[in-house]
């Protein structure tokens, strides 16, 4: 296994915004789903991630609700909610840009300056 | 929006919060319990999964604290915390809580009962449609009365205006000052007794104009404004429960009001009331051809109300009015000349009316200041504490605590200082509002206006306790905010004293707070001395022993001159014959109780500008007024029997009078034409000089006044003065029945002796002393308070210092006199400093209190002389202690 990285500050939220995007999924399942994605190269702290969720559902992006997990125990179940769908967006588009230009920052050559 | 739904969040978190904490507990199980499987089922012993479940999660109750916090319940939860927190630490200093909570209380106190004067006066909306939409329409005097531009209207003004006015819907006009007797029949064999009441004379569409409604009957329809059909009544709602038993069937039954029936139409609710007190009742205002003559412009009793149109302005509403007064003027100069037209919103008018606004403004402007004084010591007391907690608040900082979460504490503790303050403030201010009322007697308007603690005062104060409680708080809140840690983690007592930069904020309070006091102290100070020399000056007359009573003869059985003389002519002898009486006259006006102005011209002389007519005050007075009132006749006679009707005009006139107008030239002959309302436009012969009478007995000018007999101008309604030998108030029962010898339905009205006249002429000063008084006082108290406090607290700090000055051989004298010496600094730049704006306050009171000269140089220097013993007192105390302390122990002290 590659060292993970760590995660960047503030790209949690977005990641939990994508992984929950595919699917309701209860705390673990995110947690799960984003190291599966991320190929297990990214570390997050497990601790944080429900802090995360508090915020993300204080704010109405994700909804949530009990439900069943799959080895039939109660468990709770994070959902996008419409404002959340849209916040992903801006979020990934975000995102993009500024990988971009600083993918351009790196790239530069002397002579181009 | 988003905040609301914040605040819905958090009050549905905080009514879940059990619920919540049990999920989230769940949830983060499920989690572990899940990854423990997962780990298992990865060939994992399953303790040693439990163990690495727990390791990669961290800890889990920093997790829940986080996501309490997320959640928003955190903030509340803090709260609580620090209102627990702050009813702790204050607890555990009873004593400083104490002294800043009463201080506190005591602000809030004096601005809250202030604050019920500001608002039953001039907050109240008088109970009309559209208050601001109504003009009154004034008169505005050229003669110098009391508010000359608030005088009534003449009947033909208000019927020229009211017909050509192009800026009112509707014009109205009321006779509010008229008194009729009301008989009301006793029970078989006892004789009925006649009561005098005020009544208003009103246009029929007066009630309508206003937008008010009776509570049962109806009000005046027109036509009834027509001779024959004006018989009609409206009761107000006090008269109705008082005289007839809150009963009403009593509409559409008759009352007797000046010896004729009256068809009672109405009750007016209990609340309405227009100019001051509430009128008795109302009766139409009739205008007959005899309210056209020139006589009648003379005759100014009406105030005038209009209705705006939509659109119109009262600005458009005064250009209009001014342009038709200075048409009156021109037409009839006569009459108008020098007169002018005022206009105001009625809300303007009744506080103006009040006379009120400039007393109450200073007033407040006083209360604020103790209040600003109070604050001061709260914060410097709070700025204290936080000072002597620096080290408790760093060791919280290192363990974790935010700034933001010591600053909000702190805050908190300020906050729950001033609740308690304010709580306890409100508890005095109830009786503090009593006290107010029982002073507020001293005229009936203003008696009539409800001083109340209500909703619109509780507000002011808790709105005054929160401002001055983040005022207080926020200065330590910040301060300790930014303790620095390390240097406060240090042992900070090796230094020997507190770094400058600490005291300075206090240094500043208090030279603020000596200042504010030392200000306050000269105004106040100026104000009761002024009040005082009102309360001893001379009058000019015997006020003792004479009992006086109001009289107003009615046109029903007094209809003309002839008439009204005789019934003075008549009950004279009746009551010169009650025991213990010596003497008895009628006059217009009671000594030194303001009569009114008259303009006038000296014949010879050149005529005056119609800007500046000659004026002098009128009375109209009996023939042995002069002896009677124990004014000394100076020169020339008095009246006699012999200046009747038939007889030349003559006049006596004051002192003062000769002095001002005749410029101390030989008076006895000069004549004098009066301008007065049914007078006859005759020159009068100045036939005697008088001693001068103060104009009013709460005002210590004298002004020009002249008498005129009785005998050669009659009078309607007059005050009865009586001499007696034995106390005034055992007659008055005498008095009664000796009037009602002659006329069994004429009512006496406000029998009581001169002193209690005067005594209520002068009641509002009283009061205002009082009020006045108590304020310095308690601004020099708490201002004493805080240099005692700020100085103690120094010198607490300075232990150390002091204790190594006397190890090292520094004499107790020496030590006290570097401490006093700093009191001493502080002291005199805080009275310097208020000094500045006391120096020019005589003029400014002398401008807003009707005539109160105020000079007195020897409060400049006795009230700083107070402040500084009160400043030194409040020094050595504290100093003192600190150089009884023993240098070993002083070493130690931390």
């Amino acid at each position: 296994m590659d060292k993970q990285l760590e995660l960047l500050q503030g790209t949690l939220d977005m990641l939990i915004l994508k992984a929950i995007s595919l699917g309701p999924l209860h705390g673990y399942g995110i947690l799960l789903r984003i190291q599966q994605i991320s190929k297990d190269r990214l570390e997050i702290q497990q601790g944080s991630l429900y802090p995360a969720l508090y915020r993300l559902e204080d704010q109405g992006w994700i909804g949530s609700e009990w439900g069943e997990s799959d080895n039939k125990r109660k468990a709770k179940y994070y959902h996008l909610t419409a404002a959340g769908k849209r916040r992903l967006q801006t979020e990934a588009e975000k995102w993009n840009r500024m990988a971009e230009v600083i993918e351009g920052i790196l790239r530069a050559r002397p002579e181009e300056v | 929006m988003r905040l609301w739904r914040r605040i819905g969040a958090w009050l549905r978190a905080l009514a879940r919060r059990g619920r919540m904490e049990g999920e989230m507990e769940e949830e983060l199980r499920f989690h572990l319990e899940a990854r423990v499987e997962d780990l298992v089922r990865g060939g994992m012993e399953r303790e040693e999964a439990r163990r690495r479940a727990q390791m990669e999660f961290g800890g889990v109750e920093r997790a829940k604290e986080e996501c309490r916090d997320a959640r928003g319940v955190n903030f509340l939860e803090g709260v609580a915390q620090d209102l627990r927190h702050a009813f702790r630490t204050l607890g555990k200093a009873p004593g400083f809580t104490a002294v800043a909570v009463l201080t506190r209380a005591l602000g809030i106190a004096i601005n809250a009962t202030m604050f019920s004067l500001v608002s039953a006066y001039l907050i109240r909306r008088p109970p009309t449609y559209e208050p601001e939409r109504v003009a009154v329409v004034s008169s505005v005097s050229p003669a110098p009365v009391f508010q000359p531009d608030a005088y009534p209207v003449s009947a033909p003004n208000y019927l020229a205006w009211r017909d050509s006015n192009r800026v009112f819907s509707a014009m109205t006009a009321a006779d509010e000052y008229r008194t009729v007797s009301l008989t009301v029949q006793g029970q078989p064999g006892t004789p009925s007794r006649p009561e005098a009441l005020r009544s208003a004379a009103v246009s029929v569409n007066y009630f309508s104009l206003l937008g008010v409604s009776p509570e049962f009957g109806r009000t005046f329809s027109d036509g009834e404004d027509q001779s024959g059909r004006d018989h009609v009544v409206i009761l107000s709602h006090e008269l109705w429960t008082r005289q007839f038993a809150s009963d009403p069937a009593i509409v559409g039954h008759t009352v007797r009001l000046n010896r004729e029936n009256y068809t009672v139409i109405g009750i007016m609710p209990s609340n309405f009331r227009l100019l001051g007190y509430a009128r008795d009742l109302w009766t139409p205002l009739t205008l007959s051809a005899e309210h056209q003559t020139p006589a009648a412009r003379k005759d100014r009793s009406l105030q005038l109300f209009g209705r705006l149109k939509p659109g119109v302005t009262v600005e458009d509403a005064r250009a209009e009015l001014k342009a038709l007064g200075r048409r009156a003027e021109e037409s009839f100069p006569e009459s108008e000349k020098g007169w002018g037209v005022a206009v105001r919103t009625l809300p303007d008018f009744l506080i103006y009316n009040f006379g009120i606004r400039s007393g109450l403004a200073i007033v407040m402007t006083a209360v604020g200041f103790v209040l600003l004084i109070a604050c001061g010591n709260v914060a410097g007391l709070l700025l204290t504490r936080a000072a002597g907690r620096q080290k408790e608040l760093a060791v919280r900082i290192s363990l974790g605590a935010s700034r933001l979460r010591i600053a909000r504490q702190l805050l908190t503790e300020g906050l729950v200082i001033a609740l308690l303050g304010g709580g306890t403030g409100l508890l005095f201010a109830i009786w503090g509002v009593d006290l107010v009322r029982a002073g507020m007697t001293f005229n009936e308007e203003v008696r009539a206006v409800p001083v109340v603690l209500d909703r619109t005062v509780l507000l002011f104060a808790l709105g005054v306790s929160v401002v001055s409680a983040v005022l207080c708080g926020l200065a330590p809140a910040l301060k300790a905010s930014r303790t620095d840690v390390n240097a406060n983690l240090k042992d900070q007592s090796r230094t020997a004293s507190a770094s400058q930069a600490h005291s300075r904020g206090r240094t500043i309070l208090v030279t603020a707070e000596i200042a504010l006091a030392l200000f306050l102290l000269i105004g106040t100070g100026l104000l009761i001395r002024g009040i005082y020399m009102l309360e001893h000056q001379a009058l000019g007359f015997r006020s003792v022993d004479l009992l006086t009573a109001s009289v107003t003869l009615d046109s029903a059985k007094y209809k003309d001159a002839p008439r009204q003389l005789q019934f003075v002519r008549d009950v004279i002898p009746h009551i010169e014959s009650i025991a213990g009486v010596e003497d008895v006259v009628a006059t217009s006006d009671l000594p030194a109780s303001g009569p009114d102005s008259v303009s006038f011209s000296i014949k010879g002389d050149a005529e005056q500008p119609s800007s500046q007519p000659l004026s002098t005050l009128d009375s109209v007075v009996s023939v042995d007024y002069f002896r009677t009132a124990g004014i000394p006749v100076l020169k020339g006679r008095a009246f006699t029997e012999m200046d009747d009707a038939t007889a030349p005009k003559v006049l006596v006139v004051s002192q003062e009078f000769v002095h001002r107008h005749l410029h101390d030239q030989e008076p006895l002959g000069k004549q004098i034409r009066l301008q007065v309302s049914g007078g006859t436009g005759e020159w009068s012969e100045i036939v005697g000089v008088a001693g001068d009478v103060r104009t009013y007995s709460e005002a210590s000018r004298y002004d020009p006044e002249v008498y005129e007999p009785l005998l050669q101008r009659p009078l309607s309604s007059f005050l009865l003065m009586i001499r007696t030998t034995r106390d005034p108030s055992s007659v008055a029962p005498d008095l009664r029945g000796a009037v009602s010898q002659v006329d069994e339905e004429l009512p006496l009205d406000r029998v009581m002796s001169m002193p209690a006249v005067i005594e209520r002429q002068k009641r509002g000063d009283k009061l205002f002393v009082v009020l006045l008084g108590v304020f310095a006082a308690m601004a020099l108290i708490l201002a004493a308070i805080g240099i005692y406090a700020l100085i103690a607290y120094s010198v607490g700090q300075r232990t150390r210092e002091i204790g190594i000055r006397m190890a090292l051989g520094a004499g107790r004298g020496h030590v006290l006199r570097i401490i006093l010496w700093e009191g001493l600094k502080m002291t005199g730049i805080g009275a310097a400093i208020g000094l500045v704006p006391a120096l020019p306050l005589p003029k400014i009171f002398e401008s807003v209190f009707f005539d109160l000269h105020l000079r007195e140089p020897r409060l400049y220097f006795f009230v700083p002389a107070v402040i500084f013993a009160v400043a030194m007192l409040a020094t050595y105390v504290p100093a003192w202690r600190a150089t009884r302390v023993d240098p070993m122990v002083a070493l130690r002290y931390e």
